[in-house]
Protein backbone atom coordinates (compact mmCIF):
# COMPACT_ATOMS: atom_id res chain seq x y z
CA UNK A 1 0.00 0.00 0.00
CA UNK A 2 1.59 3.22 -1.12
CA UNK A 3 0.21 6.62 -0.33
CA UNK A 4 1.61 10.04 -0.85
CA UNK A 5 1.03 13.33 0.86
CA UNK A 6 -0.20 15.96 -1.55
CA UNK A 7 2.38 18.71 -1.72
CA UNK A 8 0.10 21.30 -0.18
CA UNK A 9 -0.63 19.24 2.92
CA UNK A 10 2.96 18.19 3.31
CA UNK A 11 4.08 21.77 2.97
CA UNK A 12 1.65 22.93 5.62
CA UNK A 13 2.79 20.29 8.09
CA UNK A 14 6.40 21.03 7.30
CA UNK A 15 5.85 24.70 7.96
CA UNK A 16 4.20 23.94 11.26
CA UNK A 17 6.91 21.54 12.24
CA UNK A 18 9.54 24.17 11.62
CA UNK A 19 7.62 26.74 13.59
CA UNK A 20 7.56 24.86 16.84
CA UNK A 21 10.61 23.31 18.37
CA UNK A 22 9.61 22.92 22.02
CA UNK A 23 8.14 19.53 21.47
CA UNK A 24 10.40 17.25 19.53
CA UNK A 25 8.12 14.24 19.54
CA UNK A 26 4.75 13.94 17.91
CA UNK A 27 2.58 11.05 18.97
CA UNK A 28 0.11 9.35 16.74
CA UNK A 29 -1.95 6.33 17.62
CA UNK A 30 -2.08 3.16 15.57
CA UNK A 31 -5.22 1.31 16.40
CA UNK A 32 -4.99 -2.01 14.67
CA UNK A 33 -6.34 -4.39 17.27
CA UNK A 34 -7.27 -2.64 20.48
CA UNK A 35 -8.87 -5.54 22.32
CA UNK A 36 -6.75 -8.61 21.86
CA UNK A 37 -8.66 -11.74 22.89
CA UNK A 38 -6.99 -13.82 25.58
CA UNK A 39 -8.13 -16.82 23.59
CA UNK A 40 -8.12 -20.46 24.57
CA UNK A 41 -5.57 -21.23 21.85
CA UNK A 42 -2.90 -19.25 23.72
CA UNK A 43 -0.80 -21.60 25.85
CA UNK A 44 -0.52 -20.63 29.52
CA UNK A 45 2.86 -19.26 30.54
CA UNK A 46 4.52 -22.22 32.32
CA UNK A 47 6.15 -20.06 35.01
CA UNK A 48 2.87 -18.39 36.00
CA UNK A 49 0.92 -21.62 35.70
CA UNK A 50 3.34 -23.29 38.11
CA UNK A 51 2.83 -20.44 40.54
CA UNK A 52 -0.95 -20.71 40.29
CA UNK A 53 -1.20 -24.49 40.80
CA UNK A 54 -0.65 -24.63 44.58
CA UNK A 55 -3.19 -21.84 45.09
CA UNK A 56 -5.68 -23.59 42.82
CA UNK A 57 -5.25 -26.81 44.79
CA UNK A 58 -5.90 -24.92 47.99
CA UNK A 59 -9.00 -23.29 46.53
CA UNK A 60 -10.30 -26.71 45.58
CA UNK A 61 -9.46 -28.08 49.02
CA UNK A 62 -11.07 -25.14 50.80
CA UNK A 63 -14.24 -25.63 48.81
CA UNK A 64 -14.41 -29.07 50.40
CA UNK A 65 -14.17 -27.69 53.93
CA UNK A 66 -17.23 -28.58 56.02
CA UNK A 67 -18.55 -25.49 57.81
CA UNK A 68 -21.82 -26.73 59.24
CA UNK A 69 -24.49 -29.36 59.43
CA UNK A 70 -28.13 -29.27 58.34
CA UNK A 71 -30.39 -31.86 60.00
CA UNK A 72 -33.00 -31.13 57.32
CA UNK A 73 -32.56 -29.80 53.81
CA UNK A 74 -33.49 -26.12 53.41
CA UNK A 75 -35.43 -25.45 50.22
CA UNK A 76 -37.18 -22.41 48.84
CA UNK A 77 -40.81 -21.66 48.17
CA UNK A 78 -43.06 -18.65 47.62
CA UNK A 79 -43.47 -16.05 50.40
CA UNK A 80 -41.69 -17.95 53.15
CA UNK A 81 -39.50 -21.00 53.11
CA UNK A 82 -36.82 -22.69 55.20
CA UNK A 83 -34.10 -21.42 52.86
CA UNK A 84 -35.58 -17.96 52.32
CA UNK A 85 -36.17 -17.37 56.02
CA UNK A 86 -32.76 -18.70 56.95
CA UNK A 87 -30.98 -16.35 54.57
CA UNK A 88 -32.93 -13.17 55.28
CA UNK A 89 -32.72 -13.78 59.03
CA UNK A 90 -28.96 -14.19 58.93
CA UNK A 91 -28.63 -11.15 56.66
CA UNK A 92 -30.36 -9.11 59.35
CA UNK A 93 -28.39 -10.60 62.22
CA UNK A 94 -24.96 -10.35 60.60
CA UNK A 95 -25.62 -6.81 59.32
CA UNK A 96 -26.79 -5.59 62.70
CA UNK A 97 -23.42 -6.43 64.17
CA UNK A 98 -21.64 -4.40 61.47
CA UNK A 99 -23.95 -1.45 60.85
CA UNK A 100 -24.04 1.45 63.27
CA UNK A 101 -27.78 2.18 63.22
CA UNK A 102 -30.91 0.10 63.68
CA UNK A 103 -32.02 -2.19 60.85
CA UNK A 104 -35.71 -3.03 60.69
CA UNK A 105 -35.90 -5.70 58.01
CA UNK A 106 -34.03 -7.85 55.52
CA UNK A 107 -34.99 -9.22 52.14
CA UNK A 108 -33.57 -11.09 49.19
CA UNK A 109 -35.16 -12.91 46.30
CA UNK A 110 -35.49 -16.61 45.63
CA UNK A 111 -33.88 -16.19 42.22
CA UNK A 112 -30.62 -15.30 43.91
CA UNK A 113 -30.60 -18.46 46.02
CA UNK A 114 -29.38 -20.91 43.43
CA UNK A 115 -29.47 -24.27 45.20
CA UNK A 116 -31.02 -25.65 48.41
CA UNK A 117 -28.89 -26.25 51.47
CA UNK A 118 -28.68 -30.05 51.42
CA UNK A 119 -29.26 -32.39 54.29
CA UNK A 120 -26.08 -33.21 56.16
CA UNK A 121 -22.65 -31.68 55.83
CA UNK A 122 -22.53 -28.17 54.38
CA UNK A 123 -19.30 -27.28 52.60
CA UNK A 124 -17.84 -23.92 51.64
CA UNK A 125 -18.44 -25.00 48.06
CA UNK A 126 -22.15 -25.47 48.84
CA UNK A 127 -22.40 -21.85 49.89
CA UNK A 128 -20.56 -20.73 46.75
CA UNK A 129 -23.17 -22.69 44.76
CA UNK A 130 -26.00 -21.22 46.81
CA UNK A 131 -24.67 -17.69 46.36
CA UNK A 132 -22.40 -17.55 43.31
CA UNK A 133 -22.87 -13.81 42.84
CA UNK A 134 -20.55 -11.16 44.13
CA UNK A 135 -23.33 -9.29 45.86
CA UNK A 136 -22.76 -7.24 48.93
CA UNK A 137 -25.14 -6.17 51.63
CA UNK A 138 -26.50 -2.64 51.72
CA UNK A 139 -28.79 -0.87 54.15
CA UNK A 140 -31.55 1.12 52.49
CA UNK A 141 -33.47 3.87 54.21
CA UNK A 142 -37.01 3.80 52.82
CA UNK A 143 -39.96 6.13 53.21
CA UNK A 144 -43.15 4.59 54.64
CA UNK A 145 -44.85 4.84 51.26
CA UNK A 146 -41.94 2.98 49.61
CA UNK A 147 -42.13 0.28 52.27
CA UNK A 148 -45.84 -0.19 51.53
CA UNK A 149 -45.03 -0.42 47.83
CA UNK A 150 -42.32 -3.01 48.56
CA UNK A 151 -44.69 -5.16 50.62
CA UNK A 152 -47.27 -4.94 47.85
CA UNK A 153 -44.66 -6.10 45.35
CA UNK A 154 -43.57 -8.92 47.67
CA UNK A 155 -47.23 -9.92 48.02
CA UNK A 156 -47.65 -9.84 44.25
CA UNK A 157 -44.57 -11.78 43.18
CA UNK A 158 -44.11 -14.06 46.19
CA UNK A 159 -40.38 -14.49 45.67
CA UNK A 160 -39.10 -12.03 48.25
CA UNK A 161 -38.82 -13.50 51.77
CA UNK A 162 -38.69 -10.83 54.50
CA UNK A 163 -37.08 -10.99 57.93
CA UNK A 164 -38.58 -9.35 61.01
CA UNK A 165 -41.97 -8.67 59.44
CA UNK A 166 -45.32 -10.36 58.93
CA UNK A 167 -48.14 -9.56 56.53
CA UNK A 168 -51.26 -10.86 54.90
CA UNK A 169 -51.68 -11.19 51.16
CA UNK A 170 -55.13 -10.12 50.14
CA UNK A 171 -56.13 -9.52 46.54
CA UNK A 172 -52.49 -9.27 45.50
CA UNK A 173 -51.77 -6.57 48.08
CA UNK A 174 -50.09 -6.60 51.49
CA UNK A 175 -52.27 -5.87 54.49
CA UNK A 176 -51.88 -6.20 58.26
CA UNK A 177 -48.15 -5.48 57.93
CA UNK A 178 -46.19 -5.71 61.16
CA UNK A 179 -42.53 -4.82 61.39
CA UNK A 180 -40.62 -5.97 64.45
CA UNK A 181 -43.98 -6.94 65.94
CA UNK A 182 -45.32 -3.38 65.63
CA UNK A 183 -48.01 -2.31 63.18
CA UNK A 184 -46.52 -0.70 60.10
CA UNK A 185 -46.47 3.11 60.36
CA UNK A 186 -46.61 4.69 56.89
CA UNK A 187 -45.53 8.02 58.35
CA UNK A 188 -42.04 6.91 59.36
CA UNK A 189 -38.91 5.74 57.58
CA UNK A 190 -37.66 2.16 57.82
CA UNK A 191 -34.28 0.58 57.20
CA UNK A 192 -33.91 -2.64 55.24
CA UNK A 193 -30.85 -4.69 54.45
CA UNK A 194 -30.64 -6.34 51.04
CA UNK A 195 -28.08 -7.01 48.31
CA UNK A 196 -26.61 -4.25 46.20
CA UNK A 197 -28.06 -6.07 43.21
CA UNK A 198 -31.64 -5.74 44.45
CA UNK A 199 -30.98 -2.22 45.70
CA UNK A 200 -30.13 -1.30 42.14
CA UNK A 201 -33.50 -2.49 40.92
CA UNK A 202 -32.55 -6.09 40.11
CA UNK A 203 -35.16 -8.88 39.99
CA UNK A 204 -37.84 -6.32 39.13
CA UNK A 205 -37.82 -4.81 42.59
CA UNK A 206 -37.50 -1.33 41.13
CA UNK A 207 -39.08 0.08 44.27
CA UNK A 208 -35.70 0.03 46.03
CA UNK A 209 -34.39 2.63 43.68
CA UNK A 210 -36.55 5.10 45.61
CA UNK A 211 -34.35 4.58 48.67
CA UNK A 212 -33.57 7.81 50.51
CA UNK A 213 -30.17 6.47 51.44
CA UNK A 214 -28.03 3.46 50.50
CA UNK A 215 -25.16 2.42 52.76
CA UNK A 216 -22.79 -0.50 52.39
CA UNK A 217 -22.69 -2.86 55.32
CA UNK A 218 -19.14 -3.92 54.46
CA UNK A 219 -19.68 -7.61 53.85
CA UNK A 220 -20.44 -9.70 50.81
CA UNK A 221 -23.67 -11.66 50.98
CA UNK A 222 -21.86 -15.00 50.64
CA UNK A 223 -19.43 -14.09 53.39
CA UNK A 224 -22.36 -13.20 55.65
CA UNK A 225 -23.86 -16.65 55.04
CA UNK A 226 -20.55 -18.41 55.65
CA UNK A 227 -19.82 -16.32 58.73
CA UNK A 228 -23.24 -17.12 60.17
CA UNK A 229 -22.95 -20.86 59.59
CA UNK A 230 -19.47 -20.90 61.13
CA UNK A 231 -20.86 -19.10 64.20
CA UNK A 232 -23.67 -21.63 64.52
CA UNK A 233 -21.17 -24.46 64.30
CA UNK A 234 -18.89 -22.82 66.88
CA UNK A 235 -21.89 -22.59 69.20
CA UNK A 236 -22.69 -26.27 68.63
CA UNK A 237 -25.86 -25.39 66.72
CA UNK A 238 -27.14 -26.94 63.51
CA UNK A 239 -28.30 -25.03 60.44
CA UNK A 240 -32.00 -24.50 60.79
CA UNK A 241 -34.72 -22.10 59.93
CA UNK A 242 -37.35 -20.16 61.82
CA UNK A 243 -40.61 -21.58 60.55
CA UNK A 244 -42.98 -19.32 62.46
CA UNK A 245 -45.69 -18.15 60.08
CA UNK A 246 -44.81 -14.79 58.52
CA UNK A 247 -47.09 -14.50 55.56
CA UNK A 248 -50.77 -15.37 55.50
CA UNK A 249 -52.16 -15.75 52.00
CA UNK A 250 -55.90 -15.23 51.86
CA UNK A 251 -57.74 -16.84 48.95
CA UNK B 1 -7.67 29.32 21.81
CA UNK B 2 -5.67 26.77 19.93
CA UNK B 3 -1.97 27.36 20.10
CA UNK B 4 0.38 26.14 17.44
CA UNK B 5 1.46 23.02 19.22
CA UNK B 6 -2.06 21.96 19.94
CA UNK B 7 -2.97 22.63 16.36
CA UNK B 8 -0.15 20.48 15.15
CA UNK B 9 -1.15 17.73 17.50
CA UNK B 10 -4.70 18.10 16.37
CA UNK B 11 -3.63 17.79 12.77
CA UNK B 12 -1.37 14.94 13.64
CA UNK B 13 -3.53 12.72 15.79
CA UNK B 14 -6.87 13.76 14.46
CA UNK B 15 -8.35 13.80 11.09
CA UNK B 16 -8.70 10.49 9.38
CA UNK B 17 -9.03 12.27 6.04
CA UNK B 18 -5.47 13.48 6.22
CA UNK B 19 -4.37 10.23 7.79
CA UNK B 20 -5.17 8.25 4.73
CA UNK B 21 -2.52 10.13 2.84
CA UNK B 22 0.45 8.72 4.69
CA UNK B 23 3.68 7.53 3.13
CA UNK B 24 4.66 3.88 3.22
CA UNK B 25 5.42 2.86 6.80
CA UNK B 26 8.44 0.72 6.03
CA UNK B 27 10.37 3.54 4.43
CA UNK B 28 10.60 5.44 7.65
CA UNK B 29 9.81 2.97 10.34
CA UNK B 30 13.39 3.02 11.44
CA UNK B 31 13.24 6.70 12.22
CA UNK B 32 10.22 6.41 14.48
CA UNK B 33 9.87 5.36 18.05
CA UNK B 34 7.07 2.94 18.71
CA UNK B 35 5.29 2.63 21.99
CA UNK B 36 2.85 -0.15 22.76
CA UNK B 37 0.41 0.38 25.60
CA UNK B 38 -1.11 -2.84 26.92
CA UNK B 39 -3.83 -2.59 29.49
CA UNK B 40 -6.43 -4.36 31.59
CA UNK B 41 -9.24 -3.26 33.88
CA UNK B 42 -11.60 -4.96 36.31
CA UNK B 43 -9.67 -8.20 36.44
CA UNK B 44 -11.79 -9.20 39.44
CA UNK B 45 -9.43 -11.91 40.67
CA UNK B 46 -9.98 -13.93 37.52
CA UNK B 47 -6.82 -16.01 37.78
CA UNK B 48 -8.19 -18.89 35.73
CA UNK B 49 -10.04 -18.65 32.42
CA UNK B 50 -13.81 -18.31 32.45
CA UNK B 51 -15.35 -21.77 32.90
CA UNK B 52 -16.00 -23.28 29.50
CA UNK B 53 -19.62 -24.07 30.29
CA UNK B 54 -21.42 -22.40 27.44
CA UNK B 55 -21.46 -18.95 29.00
CA UNK B 56 -20.48 -15.90 27.01
CA UNK B 57 -16.68 -15.72 26.72
CA UNK B 58 -16.50 -19.25 28.20
CA UNK B 59 -12.95 -20.61 28.02
CA UNK B 60 -11.43 -17.16 27.50
CA UNK B 61 -9.08 -15.23 29.76
CA UNK B 62 -6.67 -16.53 32.38
CA UNK B 63 -3.63 -14.76 33.76
CA UNK B 64 -1.08 -17.39 32.66
CA UNK B 65 -2.34 -17.03 29.09
CA UNK B 66 -2.24 -13.28 29.33
CA UNK B 67 1.39 -13.58 30.42
CA UNK B 68 2.15 -15.53 27.24
CA UNK B 69 0.42 -12.90 25.13
CA UNK B 70 2.24 -10.05 26.86
CA UNK B 71 5.56 -11.82 26.43
CA UNK B 72 4.92 -12.37 22.72
CA UNK B 73 4.19 -8.68 22.30
CA UNK B 74 7.27 -7.72 24.32
CA UNK B 75 9.37 -9.75 21.90
CA UNK B 76 7.86 -8.00 18.90
CA UNK B 77 7.76 -4.45 20.23
CA UNK B 78 10.66 -2.40 21.54
CA UNK B 79 8.73 -0.28 24.03
CA UNK B 80 5.87 -1.71 26.03
CA UNK B 81 3.95 -0.30 28.98
CA UNK B 82 1.58 -2.66 30.79
CA UNK B 83 -1.07 -0.87 32.84
CA UNK B 84 -4.18 -1.65 34.88
CA UNK B 85 -7.17 0.54 35.71
CA UNK B 86 -8.34 -1.01 38.96
CA UNK B 87 -10.64 -3.59 40.51
CA UNK B 88 -7.89 -6.15 40.39
CA UNK B 89 -9.71 -7.82 43.26
CA UNK B 90 -12.99 -9.51 44.15
CA UNK B 91 -14.84 -12.03 42.10
CA UNK B 92 -13.37 -15.49 42.62
CA UNK B 93 -12.50 -17.66 45.64
CA UNK B 94 -8.83 -16.80 45.05
CA UNK B 95 -9.56 -13.40 46.52
CA UNK B 96 -11.79 -14.72 49.28
CA UNK B 97 -9.15 -17.17 50.42
CA UNK B 98 -5.86 -15.40 49.72
CA UNK B 99 -6.79 -11.73 49.98
CA UNK B 100 -5.36 -10.74 46.59
CA UNK B 101 -1.75 -11.84 46.97
CA UNK B 102 -1.78 -14.12 43.94
CA UNK B 103 -3.25 -11.40 41.73
CA UNK B 104 -0.42 -9.03 42.71
CA UNK B 105 2.26 -11.71 42.36
CA UNK B 106 1.16 -12.68 38.86
CA UNK B 107 0.87 -9.05 37.76
CA UNK B 108 4.40 -8.54 39.07
CA UNK B 109 5.57 -11.54 37.05
CA UNK B 110 4.00 -10.05 33.95
CA UNK B 111 5.93 -6.87 34.73
CA UNK B 112 3.04 -4.49 35.06
CA UNK B 113 4.35 -0.94 35.03
CA UNK B 114 1.53 0.70 37.00
CA UNK B 115 -2.04 0.29 38.20
CA UNK B 116 -4.63 2.46 39.84
CA UNK B 117 -7.13 1.60 42.57
CA UNK B 118 -10.71 0.54 41.92
CA UNK B 119 -13.46 0.51 44.52
CA UNK B 120 -13.17 -3.26 44.98
CA UNK B 121 -9.50 -2.91 45.82
CA UNK B 122 -10.77 -1.50 49.13
CA UNK B 123 -12.87 -4.61 49.81
CA UNK B 124 -10.56 -5.88 52.53
CA UNK B 125 -10.21 -2.42 53.97
CA UNK B 126 -7.11 -0.23 54.02
CA UNK B 127 -5.46 -2.89 56.17
CA UNK B 128 -6.12 -5.58 53.58
CA UNK B 129 -4.59 -3.38 50.92
CA UNK B 130 -1.59 -2.54 53.06
CA UNK B 131 -0.96 -6.21 53.76
CA UNK B 132 -0.86 -7.12 50.06
CA UNK B 133 1.19 -4.18 48.76
CA UNK B 134 4.50 -5.96 49.41
CA UNK B 135 3.42 -8.55 46.80
CA UNK B 136 3.08 -5.88 44.11
CA UNK B 137 6.35 -5.10 42.36
CA UNK B 138 4.55 -2.40 40.38
CA UNK B 139 3.47 1.03 41.68
CA UNK B 140 -0.10 2.21 42.19
CA UNK B 141 -0.82 5.70 40.94
CA UNK B 142 -3.63 7.61 42.58
CA UNK B 143 -4.02 11.36 42.18
CA UNK B 144 -7.45 12.07 43.65
CA UNK B 145 -7.52 9.93 46.78
CA UNK B 146 -5.88 11.56 49.76
CA UNK B 147 -4.56 8.86 52.05
CA UNK B 148 -2.68 11.25 54.32
CA UNK B 149 -4.92 10.55 57.32
CA UNK B 150 -4.75 6.78 56.85
CA UNK B 151 -2.32 3.92 57.32
CA UNK B 152 -1.61 4.12 53.58
CA UNK B 153 -0.08 7.58 53.88
CA UNK B 154 2.82 7.98 51.42
CA UNK B 155 2.25 4.55 49.89
CA UNK B 156 1.00 5.84 46.54
CA UNK B 157 2.11 8.52 44.14
CA UNK B 158 -0.19 10.61 41.98
CA UNK B 159 1.73 9.77 38.82
CA UNK B 160 4.73 8.04 37.35
CA UNK B 161 6.87 9.09 34.43
CA UNK B 162 8.29 6.39 32.17
CA UNK B 163 10.98 7.04 29.60
CA UNK B 164 11.31 4.96 26.46
CA UNK B 165 14.11 5.86 24.02
CA UNK B 166 13.87 9.47 25.11
CA UNK B 167 10.08 9.67 24.90
CA UNK B 168 8.55 10.61 28.22
CA UNK B 169 5.20 9.10 29.18
CA UNK B 170 3.31 10.39 32.20
CA UNK B 171 0.78 8.06 33.81
CA UNK B 172 -1.59 9.28 36.53
CA UNK B 173 -4.47 7.58 38.30
CA UNK B 174 -8.05 8.63 39.11
CA UNK B 175 -10.45 6.78 41.38
CA UNK B 176 -14.21 6.82 41.74
CA UNK B 177 -16.10 8.41 44.64
CA UNK B 178 -16.03 5.84 47.42
CA UNK B 179 -18.90 7.15 49.53
CA UNK B 180 -21.97 4.99 48.92
CA UNK B 181 -19.97 2.53 46.83
CA UNK B 182 -17.54 1.22 49.41
CA UNK B 183 -18.33 0.66 53.06
CA UNK B 184 -17.00 3.47 55.24
CA UNK B 185 -15.33 0.80 57.39
CA UNK B 186 -13.23 -0.14 54.40
CA UNK B 187 -12.07 3.23 53.10
CA UNK B 188 -11.81 4.94 56.47
CA UNK B 189 -10.40 8.46 56.26
CA UNK B 190 -9.49 8.26 52.58
CA UNK B 191 -10.59 11.55 51.00
CA UNK B 192 -11.89 11.66 47.43
CA UNK B 193 -11.23 14.85 45.51
CA UNK B 194 -12.73 16.15 42.28
CA UNK B 195 -11.20 14.21 39.35
CA UNK B 196 -11.59 17.13 36.92
CA UNK B 197 -9.60 19.60 39.01
CA UNK B 198 -6.99 16.97 39.82
CA UNK B 199 -6.67 15.91 36.17
CA UNK B 200 -6.03 19.53 35.15
CA UNK B 201 -3.24 19.74 37.72
CA UNK B 202 -1.81 16.45 36.51
CA UNK B 203 -1.79 17.57 32.87
CA UNK B 204 -0.05 20.79 33.87
CA UNK B 205 2.51 18.95 35.97
CA UNK B 206 3.19 16.20 33.46
CA UNK B 207 3.28 18.37 30.35
CA UNK B 208 5.09 21.39 31.75
CA UNK B 209 7.21 20.34 34.71
CA UNK B 210 7.83 16.74 33.68
CA UNK B 211 8.09 17.47 29.93
CA UNK B 212 6.01 14.46 29.03
CA UNK B 213 5.31 13.68 25.40
CA UNK B 214 2.31 11.52 26.18
CA UNK B 215 -0.13 11.74 29.08
CA UNK B 216 -2.12 8.68 30.10
CA UNK B 217 -4.85 8.57 32.73
CA UNK B 218 -5.64 5.28 34.46
CA UNK B 219 -9.24 5.86 35.45
CA UNK B 220 -11.65 3.86 37.53
CA UNK B 221 -14.39 6.47 37.11
CA UNK B 222 -16.47 4.50 34.60
CA UNK B 223 -16.97 4.96 30.88
CA UNK B 224 -20.22 6.89 30.60
CA UNK B 225 -23.21 7.73 32.78
CA UNK B 226 -26.43 9.40 31.73
CA UNK B 227 -26.52 11.35 34.96
CA UNK B 228 -24.10 14.09 35.94
CA UNK B 229 -21.69 11.70 37.68
CA UNK B 230 -18.18 12.16 36.29
CA UNK B 231 -17.08 9.56 33.74
CA UNK B 232 -14.25 9.09 31.25
CA UNK B 233 -16.05 10.78 28.37
CA UNK B 234 -16.95 13.80 30.51
CA UNK B 235 -13.38 13.94 31.80
CA UNK B 236 -12.02 14.04 28.25
CA UNK B 237 -14.49 16.78 27.39
CA UNK B 238 -13.62 18.90 30.40
CA UNK B 239 -9.87 18.46 30.64
CA UNK B 240 -7.60 19.19 27.70
CA UNK B 241 -4.26 17.50 27.46
CA UNK B 242 -4.84 13.84 28.26
CA UNK B 243 -3.87 11.69 25.28
CA UNK B 244 -5.26 8.40 26.48
CA UNK B 245 -7.74 7.45 29.18
CA UNK B 246 -7.66 3.78 30.07
CA UNK B 247 -10.88 3.23 31.94
CA UNK B 248 -12.63 0.69 34.10
CA UNK B 249 -15.47 0.16 36.58
CA UNK B 250 -18.34 -0.06 34.06
CA UNK B 251 -16.99 -3.29 32.49
CA UNK B 252 -17.45 -1.69 29.09
CA UNK B 253 -16.39 -3.63 26.01
CA UNK B 254 -15.39 -1.17 23.28
CA UNK B 255 -14.76 -2.36 19.76
CA UNK B 256 -12.55 0.62 19.20
CA UNK B 257 -11.40 3.42 21.48
CA UNK B 258 -13.64 6.47 21.58
CA UNK B 259 -12.08 9.67 20.30
CA UNK B 260 -13.16 12.74 22.28
CA UNK B 261 -12.34 16.19 20.99
CA UNK B 262 -11.98 18.88 23.62
CA UNK B 263 -13.10 22.38 22.64
CA UNK B 264 -9.43 23.38 22.60
CA UNK B 265 -8.92 20.91 19.78
CA UNK B 266 -7.01 18.42 21.92
CA UNK B 267 -8.06 14.87 21.29
CA UNK B 268 -8.27 12.11 23.84
CA UNK B 269 -8.65 8.43 23.16
CA UNK B 270 -10.74 6.51 25.69
CA UNK B 271 -10.44 2.76 25.89
CA UNK B 272 -11.73 0.01 28.18
CA UNK B 273 -11.62 -3.76 27.76
CA UNK B 274 -14.63 -5.21 29.54
CA UNK B 275 -13.57 -7.18 32.58
CA UNK B 276 -12.01 -10.38 33.92
CA UNK B 277 -8.99 -10.20 31.62
CA UNK B 278 -10.92 -11.67 28.70
CA UNK B 279 -9.16 -9.21 26.43
CA UNK B 280 -5.86 -7.42 26.60
CA UNK B 281 -6.21 -3.81 25.56
CA UNK B 282 -3.66 -2.52 23.11
CA UNK B 283 -2.99 0.97 21.79
CA UNK B 284 0.12 1.67 19.75
CA UNK B 285 1.68 5.07 19.31
CA UNK B 286 4.32 6.08 16.81
CA UNK B 287 6.48 9.04 17.74
CA UNK B 288 8.31 10.91 15.06
CA UNK B 289 11.12 13.29 15.70
CA UNK B 290 10.19 16.52 14.02
CA UNK B 291 13.15 17.76 12.10
CA UNK B 292 13.58 19.72 8.95
CA UNK B 293 13.15 16.49 7.03
CA UNK B 294 9.81 16.41 5.42
CA UNK B 295 9.73 12.64 5.66
CA UNK B 296 9.69 12.85 9.42
CA UNK B 297 6.46 14.74 9.46
CA UNK B 298 4.66 11.85 8.00
CA UNK B 299 4.37 9.71 11.09
CA UNK B 300 1.63 11.97 12.16
CA UNK B 301 -0.46 10.51 9.42
CA UNK B 302 -1.71 7.25 10.76
CA UNK B 303 -5.21 5.97 10.24
CA UNK B 304 -7.38 6.25 13.32
CA UNK B 305 -10.18 4.35 11.69
CA UNK B 306 -8.49 1.08 10.90
CA UNK B 307 -11.03 -1.70 11.27
CA UNK B 308 -10.71 -3.48 14.56
CA UNK B 309 -10.55 -7.22 14.84
CA UNK B 310 -12.60 -8.66 17.63
CA UNK B 311 -13.37 -12.20 18.56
Amino acid sequence: MTRYIPKAVGGLLLALSLASCQRPWVASPRLAETDVPVARAIPPDPHLEAKIIPYREQVTAKMEEIVGHAPVALGKADYQSPLGNFVVDLMLEESRSLYSGPIDMATTTNGGLRVPIPLGAVKVGTIFELMPFENELVVLTLKGSTVQEFFDQAAGVGYAPIANATYTVQGGKATAIKIGGEPFDPARNYTLVTSDYLAGGGDNLGVFRQALKTEKVGIMMRDAILQHIRKLTAQGRAIGSDTTNRVTVLP
Amino acid sequence: MINRRDFLRHAAVGTAGVSLLGLPFAAEAAQNIHLTILHTNDQHSRIDPFPDDGRKYGGMGGMARRATLVEQIRQQEPNVLLLDSGDIWQGTPYFNFFGGELEYKLMSDMRYDAATLGNHDFDNGLKGLEEQLPHAAFPFVSANYDFSKTILQNRFQPYRVFEKQGVRIGVFGLGIELEGLVSKNNFGETVYTDPVAVAREMVQELRQAQKCNLVICLSHLGYSYKEEKIDDLKLANRVAGIDLILGGHTHTFLETPELVRHESGHETLVNQVGWSGLFLGRVDFAFSRRTKQRTDVRTALVPVNTPVTTS
